[in-house]
């Protein structure tokens, strides 16, 4: 096919493109040694050099080495797609060019970006103060063993490092790296409350959120699994039966116990121990975290990146559970043996489907002070919504009683654990449909008017953060799924004396003149026609049990050292992963 | 040697100016009959005060007069320059003529745990130990690297002088590592349980060490924990070799000059630069936490008086002791009864856990005869950002000790050389 250097006016243009990508890290190889790598569909654009597109701007400047590489410049086919000169590269070449690097860490933020676009069903946008549309990705930003997301600075950067054995570990080319750190960055935009200091919860929503999202869009990734289970079974099986069976994997190595030492650890060994040593191994954590419901209140998981770990854990045994319970319906070959592709499919499509239910969540939990019930609450909710027969996956239940293993329970109090829809009167004659689904003032407008009803507190600060119309297919019938999102805040500035009026405790020596801001908030969720669906809060008052959770998280926060002042938030991140890889621990309660 | 006085009749604690640093001299009085016994605890600073102008040969040389020319022990805590900076060089040489018996240090310093040693290490230390230490003995080469980076970034004047405050502290100091493993006595190097070899050279004392803890001794109130922090600073030693080398990473690639930047790319290099910048920081910080969490803490028992010298030891130090702490055990009590406090880390703000500020019960408001005795040897204005809340010392623990104990700073000090106090055994 004809190529341009930039795209003429082709008669046809595409609307996506496929660009190739390392699959995991460059750990993980096939049975000749060539690096594993696949190709992601992504939107397609005319980009800049860089590739500088519409959503990201890759600058590969390296402040170690102090030199800025030239950016990766792409030509074009007849139908306007960027010619991807990657598909077959060379391991030399994906380790050796910086232009793929650019073009791995292009591909796979726009990969995530797009899952959660089309999870939610409408663009999202980044976070940053003053709404800049792309982010800067730095793929070598540093000879250093760190990544992270920095809003301050819009950008993505990823570190790199001499490794022990030969060669360069580079983070940017490490698809679980490049996933979680983008993840950050995604929910810091639809969740912007959710980096604030609030509960042990909170701070570890983040981190865990972070991890199951790359974890599973790993594993949506068919060459992954397949390479995975065939080099186990390569280490596990005699000669005759490697040579004879090799397309087929015995169904007793298919059991949930199994698949967790050869999938969750067989790829983390894959992955091999330098990048898990400068971040943790979730993975690994994940696989050898057993069920019980004491973690919640041990000390040692009131740190972020472990508590962190418990909600990865419930999401990877519960995507174990739904994954081995599909492979009962997949046919036998010589009685017990299975087709190793098919069951390479099976795993990317419930891994793809888990993710998309992940995203989707986001939607329904409240915008301030999110634990842990609250996710799983929104998990099985926003499933319910747009399938509500689950008995092809029956992921809610395998969830449900996963998180439950771990001691999470739903915040709801329906007996399902999805959310109630709200029985209350409410006044819509006063607001207009058409606003309604985009302007926050006509929601204000509808949030104010109904603020009782809402059991919103009228003296509060009050505030709609956003709001966002979505569209989703919903796959039993065809028929687009329509709702608005909108974002509710509340909050009021109080003495610490003034804490007992609420019926909130004061922590123990806070002074009495401390000034400190109690939160609240609302999420409301609109059917297709403009009436309230949920009403999914975290108030700031109203009942002796949001007392007890705001007495629980200002004790937190005082012996956290919340009013302290403190560091930017992508110090923060960035400080965070730091304590993952030295296992450090913050006691802030033993500080002056 | 062979005392034969029981016990000490007077106990003497002289703190000596060293700026932002530790010198501080134990003198037992054994009676008329006796020779006094003297154990120097550190000898160092990273930072002495503009006036009067003072070197670390005049400590050494109010050290030697003081101990009458023979100190019986010296505490090394831990080897930050801040603290031992003064037995190298002249100070050095004339510390080594007062013939300590004994050199006690923390088990990181053991050179029978060192990566070249040739016997395994003790079965108490084992094989992670020598991880460990390997990994201590990188954290120099980290620090300096880092600091050729940032030089070369040129980061801001606010994070070159932490860089520069940190490294002053924490690069190496060989020549005084070397002296102290050559003086020709024995030496002993503890861990949380151990034994000090201090009753020896001074009857009638007991000394308990109540830190560093060994990472068996740390895992063992960690169940869960998985994570092998030495090979992350592994990576990071090999990372800040690359980086100080200045070495392009794709030798063939094209690059841009810096004289003639695209205008796309103006914005954020300055930015990532500064990113940067913070992030030497952020790891010169934790490599400085973990070298001072290797810090031996040591509980003196002269008679009546209880004295902990807890080097600079933050929590994660702390914290193996303190979880055997629990209220009704005899280490509650010994803690409880601590009549001299030295003020770990210079009054930082996590280097005096509030479990263990809380446990002391000679803490008084109003001074009754046995009031609890801090004692702070530090410079303020040299380390950490009162707007952060990291000054050193920190504001709001030197108001408690204030207002709880016979507080001594060695800030006070306008002159003198040092500051003499009489602890009632």
């Amino acid at each position: 096919m004809p190529t341009t250097e930039s795209p003429s006016q082709p008669a046809v243009r595409s609307r996506t493109v496929e660009m190739t990508v390392v699959a995991q890290d460059p750990g993980v190889r096939d049975h000749r040694g060539k690096i594993v790598t696949s190709r992601v569909r992504i939107p397609a654009e005319n980009l800049r050099p860089g590739p500088r597109g519409f959503r990201v701007h890759v600058i590969d400047y390296d402040t170690s080495g102090g030199t800025l590489y030239e950016p990766l410049t792409y030509s074009y086919n007849a139908i306007g797609e960027p010619v991807d000169r990657y598909q077959n590269a060379t391991n030399d070449i994906i380790l050796g060019d910086p232009g793929f690097h650019a073009q791995n860490v292009y591909a796979l933020v726009m990969h995530t970006l797009a899952r959660f676009e089309f999870a939610l069903g409408r663009r999202i946008r980044w976070s940053f103060q003053g709404g800049g549309h792309q982010i800067y990705i730095a793929p070598h930003a540093f000879a250093d063993a760190n990544a992270f997301y920095s809003p301050d600075d819009q950008a993505l950067v990823f570190g790199y490092f001499p490794s022990r054995k030969r060669g360069t570990v580079f983070t940017c080319l490490s698809h679980d790296v490049v996933a979680h750190e983008t993840t950050h960055a995604l929910v810091d935009g639809l969740r912007d409350r959710f980096t604030d200091p609030s509960s042990p919860d909170q701070a570890a929503f983040h981190e865990g959120y972070s991890d199951v999202v790359a974890l599973l869009s790993v594993f949506a990734m068919c060459e992954v699994v397949k390479t995975v289970l065939s080099n186990r079974r390569a280490a596990n099986q005699d000669e005759e039966s490697q040579t004879t069976l090799d397309h087929l994997i015995d169904e007793r190595r298919l059991t949930t116990k199994a698949l967790r030492r050869s999938l969750l650890l067989g790829l983390a060994e894959e992955m091999g121990t330098e990048l898990a040593s400068m971040r943790g191994d979730a993975l690994r954590r994940s696989a050898e975290l057993e069920p019980s419901d004491r973690y919640l209140d041990q000390d040692e998981f009131q740190e972020p990146h472990r508590r962190g770990e418990i909600l990865v854990a419930a999401i990877m045994n519960a995507f174990l559970g739904v994954f081995t319970n599909r492979l009962k319906s997949l046919g036998r070959i010589k009685g017990r043996y299975l087709d190793r592709d098919r069951v390479a499919e099976e795993a990317a499509e419930v891994a793809g489907y888990l993710l998309t239910m992940s995203i989707r969540a986001l939607d329904y939990t409240p915008p301030v002070h999110l634990e842990f019930g609250h996710f799983l609450s929104a998990l099985l909710t926003a499933d319910h919504e747009i399938r509500p027969d689950d008995s092809k996956f029956n992921f809610r239940e395998t969830l449900r009683s996963s998180f439950l293993s771990y001691g999470i329970k739903p915040n709801s109090v329906s007996p399902d654990g999805l959310w109630s829809n709200p029985q209350v009167e409410l006044v819509y004659e006063r607001s207009h449909f058409e606003p309604m689904r985009y302007s926050p003032e006509e929601v204000f407008h509808f949030v104010h008017e109904n603020r009782e009803a809402l059991k919103l507190d009228a003296d509060a600060y009050t505030r709609v953060l956003s709001v966002q119309p979505c569209i989703r297919i919903a796959p039993e019938d065809g028929f687009p799924l329509r709702e608005t999102v909108a974002q509710c805040i509340q909050q009021l500035t109080v003495r610490a004396s003034e804490l007992k009026l609420f019926g909130i405790g004061k922590p123990e020596g806070m002074p009495a003149d401390l000034q400190l801001e109690i939160q609240g908030g609302l999420t409301l969720i609109f059917d297709e026609y403009g009436r309230l669906k949920f009403a999914i809060s975290n108030h700031l008052q109203g009942s002796d049990e949001l007392a007890a959770r705001q007495t629980r998280r200002l004790r937190h926060l005082w012996e956290a050292g919340r009013y302290e002042r403190g560091y930017s938030l992508g110090q923060r991140l960035s400080q965070l992963h730091r304590l993952r890889a030295t296992g450090g621990r913050q006691f802030h309660n033993e500080r002056w | 040697m062979a005392p034969s006085a029981k016990k000490p009749s007077a106990l003497t604690l002289h703190v000596f100016q060293a700026g932002f640093g530790d010198c501080l001299l134990l003198s037992f009085d054994y009676g008329e009959s006796q020779r006094k016994r003297h154990v120097l605890i550190d000898c160092g600073t990273s930072k002495m005060p503009r006036s009067p102008r003072r070197t670390s040969l005049d400590v050494a040389k109010a050290v030697s007069e003081l101990c009458g020319g023979k100190l019986d022990a010296i505490v090394v805590s831990h080897r930050h320059g801040d603290h031992i900076s003064g037995f190298a060089g002249k100070a050095g040489t004339l510390l080594a003529q007062l013939k300590p018996d004994l050199v006690l240090q923390p088990w990181t310093e053991d050179p029978e745990v060192a990566p070249d040693a040739t016997s395994p290490p003790s079965p108490a230390i084992g094989t992670k130990g020598r991880a460990t230490v390997q990994a201590i003995a990188r954290m120099p080469a980290i620090t300096k690297n880092a600091l050729t980076e940032a030089i070369r970034l040129g980061v801001s004047q606010t994070v070159r002088e932490q860089l520069e405050f940190l490294g002053e502290t924490g690069i190496n100091n060989p020549a005084a590592v070397r002296n102290l493993l050559d003086l020709p006595c024995k030496h002993i190097y503890a861990y949380c349980g151990s034994t000090s070899g201090l009753q020896q050279v001074l009857p009638g004392v007991k000394v308990q060490v109540l830190g560093p803890p060994t990472l068996r001794q740390s895992e063992a109130i960690a169940e869960q924990r998985k994570e092998d922090p030495d090979e992350f600073w592994h990576l990071q030693h090999r990372a800040g070799v690359h980086a100080a080398a200045k070495k392009r990473l794709f030798p063939g690639a094209k690059t841009a000059r810096r004289s003639a930047l695209p205008f796309e790319t103006r914005w954020f290099l300055p930015r990532l630069e500064r990113v940067r910048g913070e992030q030497l920081l952020q790891i010169v910080r934790i490599l400085d936490e973990k070298l001072n969490n290797t810090s031996l803490v040591l509980l003196f028992e002269v008679g009546k008086a209880k004295l902990l010298f807890p080097g600079d030891a933050q929590i994660e130090n702390w914290q193996y002791a303190l979880s055997k702490a629990h209220p009704g055990s005899s280490l509650h009590s010994l803690l409880a009864d601590v009549s001299v406090y030295k003020v770990g880390h210079h009054g930082s703000l996590n280097a005096t856990p509030k479990t263990l500020w809380n446990m002391f019960k000679r803490k008084a408001p109003t001074p009754p005869p046995d009031r609890l005795k801090t004692v702070l040897s530090t410079l303020a204005g040299k380390h950490g950002r009162a707007q952060r809340g990291t000054e050193v010392p920190r504001e709001k623990l030197v108001a408690a000790l204030k207002a709880e104990s016979d507080f001594f700073t060695t800030q006070s000090l306008a002159k003198a050389p040092y500051r003499s106090l009489c602890i009632p055994v």
